[in-house]
């Protein structure tokens, strides 16, 4: 069955759709993840324009970060105070990538800077994520000791002046490092169409050394306001968010995630990261070929029908 | 049944134009529907287009010597075509063109190719014929398409082709009879939004003896014109709305999947 979006300006199969949000949204519910980082490059495979992609998945992750947050309000695992904290810096990197985003728009090379980040932080995240993983399914398989949490008093971000006690997550912490992390992840947040969790939950844990317990839940409390408010000021400058596109993929999405997180609960965490990792190297992959693959047109048209979103 | 009610309207119509004129040889026409509403579920439509050939040289009109050429064209936007290179091992958009007011759609319907019925001298004046695309002489003041020759405007026209935007198909026109023709237009899913032109033009030895213009509008109907209008002219309103559909829908779903 085929529905025409009407930002997009395209006619799509709604089942197509639906499939790969409920196919992303099982993973996102069983690693824990947003899956705005597999989506967009799955919308934009689909041939729907990159602007409507970007902007509509931060739409749609409003309403899968806002069902998780949802769930770990409940169970008392976000520290509100490091996630306001975390919001102000990530309104502040949102507007400014938008900006970016608009201005690499009209300068053609939108397409290619999304594929570049794509490809570096899908990279080094993936690299990391495997190799930590690997060790430590190596380590359990050894002994069954769990690895000390470091106390969080050695390294240089700790040094840092105004600092602010955070209780929930047991720290004393500069809000500098805070502020910034918000930033850089608003930003990528505006440019790609992630949530930004992929690279706010490792940075959480092993650079502010955020308890594990709270990194989820506090991630995604901001990732609701930073996607938020970056599809409020996508619509007003860009007109790319496509409501009609958005919807098909949430429901899918929440559904998924649903069956992901029950799937999720049998694995153990050092082989459910390793997996992530995996996937995350793998989706690297596909995009990183495809910037140094000759393509088979050497040219494109920009015109108002081939961008969307006019 | 629409349609054929539209049809019959369009003959009856054709019947008095033809009373009317005086010419010696002339070209009536008319469309089926005056606008194609495009919903959640349009997929592409068809368009017929009717007319005859009005003639005192009826020995001619028997023996086929008349060919009835339609144009349809949308509006007219800026484009730029881009071309990648590679540039430190990856490729990058570099070497662009910008051309003016190309047609967002463009569609020639007729019974045999161009280059039978006419002469490029006759066609490139009057834009009529995919590769006679901006070979007209420009106005003065008025926004003009040219073409330079070269690899960007092929990979224009290839690309609009390969998109179902532009199309040059002969056999898409039919004499019905020796003075009546029907002309059906394919419009991909893909098509832009508002008023396309309609052009038929009668030649006869290579020339042009009457046209006859008319047009018709695509346009958004019901919910998706409202989602439409509603994000480019109250945007902010818009994504305010999106995002309290996200959140509605974040909770209907926690909300759901807790009972369970």
């Amino acid at each position: 069955m085929s529905i025409y979006l009407p930002i997009a300006e395209m006619s799509v199969n709604i089942f197509v759709l639906f499939g790969m949000g409920a196919a992303v949204g099982f993973l996102s519910g069983m690693f824990g993840v947003g899956g705005g980082f597999l989506m967009t490059p799955l919308l934009i495979f689909y041939n729907i324009p990159p602007a409507v992609a970007v902007a509509t998945e931060a739409n749609q992750i409003v309403a899968s970060s806002f069902s998780g947050a949802l769930a770990h309000l409940r169970k008392g695992t976000v520290d509100i105070k490091l996630g306001i904290m975390l919001l102000i810096g990530g309104l502040i990197g949102s507007t400014l990538g938008v900006y970016i985003f608009s201005s690499l728009r009209s300068a053609g090379q939108l397409d290619l800077i999304i594929s570049i980040l794509y490809v570096v932080f899908l990279g080094s995240i993936g690299t990391l994520m495997t190799i930590e993983s690997l060790n430590a399914i190596r380590k359990s398989k050894k002994d069954d000791t769990p690895p000390k949490r470091k106390t969080g008093h050695d390294s240089w971000i700790h040094a840092l002046p105004f600092k602010v006690r955070f209780r929930k997550s047991k720290l004393y912490l500069s809000v500098i490092p805070v502020l910034v992390l918000g930033m850089l992840v608003g930003i990528l947040a505006a440019i790609m169409g992630v949530g930004g969790g992929f690279i706010m939950v490792p940075a959480m844990i092993y650079l502010l050394r955020v308890p594990t317990n709270v990194v989820i839940g506090t991630s995604l409390f901001q990732i609701i306001f930073v996607t938020g408010y970056t599809t409020i000021i996508q619509s007003a400058t860009n007109q790319t968010v496509d409501v009609v596109l958005a919807l098909i993929l949430m429901v899918g999405g929440v559904i998924g995630a649903q069956f992901g997180a029950a799937a999720g609960h049998k694995l153990k965490g050092e082989q459910l990261r390793a997996l992530l990792g995996l996937l995350v190297l793998g989706v690297c992959i596909r995009l990183g070929f495809d910037l140094v693959a000759t393509p088979t047109d050497f040219f494109n048209i920009i015109g108002s029908m081939d961008e969307g979103g006019h | 049944m629409k349609h054929s009610l539209s049809l019959v309207f369009v003959s009856i119509a054709l019947i008095f134009a033809t009373l009317i004129s005086s010419r010696a040889e002339s070209l009536q026409m008319g469309i089926s529907v005056d606008t194609v509403p495009v919903s959640s579920s349009f997929d592409g439509a068809e368009i017929v287009i009717f007319g005859s050939i009005e003639t005192k040289e009826q020995a001619a009109l028997y023996r086929g010597e008349y060919d009835v050429v339609i144009r349809v064209e949308g509006d007219a936007e800026d484009v730029i075509i881009r071309k990648k290179d590679r540039i430190g091992g990856i490729w990058i958009n570099n070497q662009s063109e910008n051309y003016e007011s190309v047609p967002s759609f463009y569609s020639i319907l007729s019974a045999r190719p161009l280059n039978l019925i006419a002469n490029p001298i006759v066609l490139a004046p009057i834009s009529l014929g995919i590769n006679n695309l901006g070979k007209n002489v420009p106005v003065e003041g008025e926004k003009t398409l040219i073409m330079n020759p070269g690899e960007f405007s092929d990979a224009l026209l290839r690309l609009r082709i390969e998109q179902d935007l532009f199309s040059e198909i002969p056999g898409t026109l039919k004499q019905l009879s020796p003075s009546l023709f029907r002309a059906t237009l394919s419009i991909p899913a893909n098509v832009p939004i508002g008023e396309h032109m309609v052009t038929a033009y009668l030649f006869r030895n290579g020339k042009i003896l009457d046209t006859n213009e008319s047009s018709f509008t695509i346009e958004k109907v019901g919910f998706e014109r409202w989602i439409y209008d509603l994000a480019h002219e109250q945007g902010l309103l818009y994504g305010i709305m999106a995002v309290l559909l996200a959140i509605f829908t974040g909770w209907a779903a926690n909300a759901m999947f807790r009972k369970n």
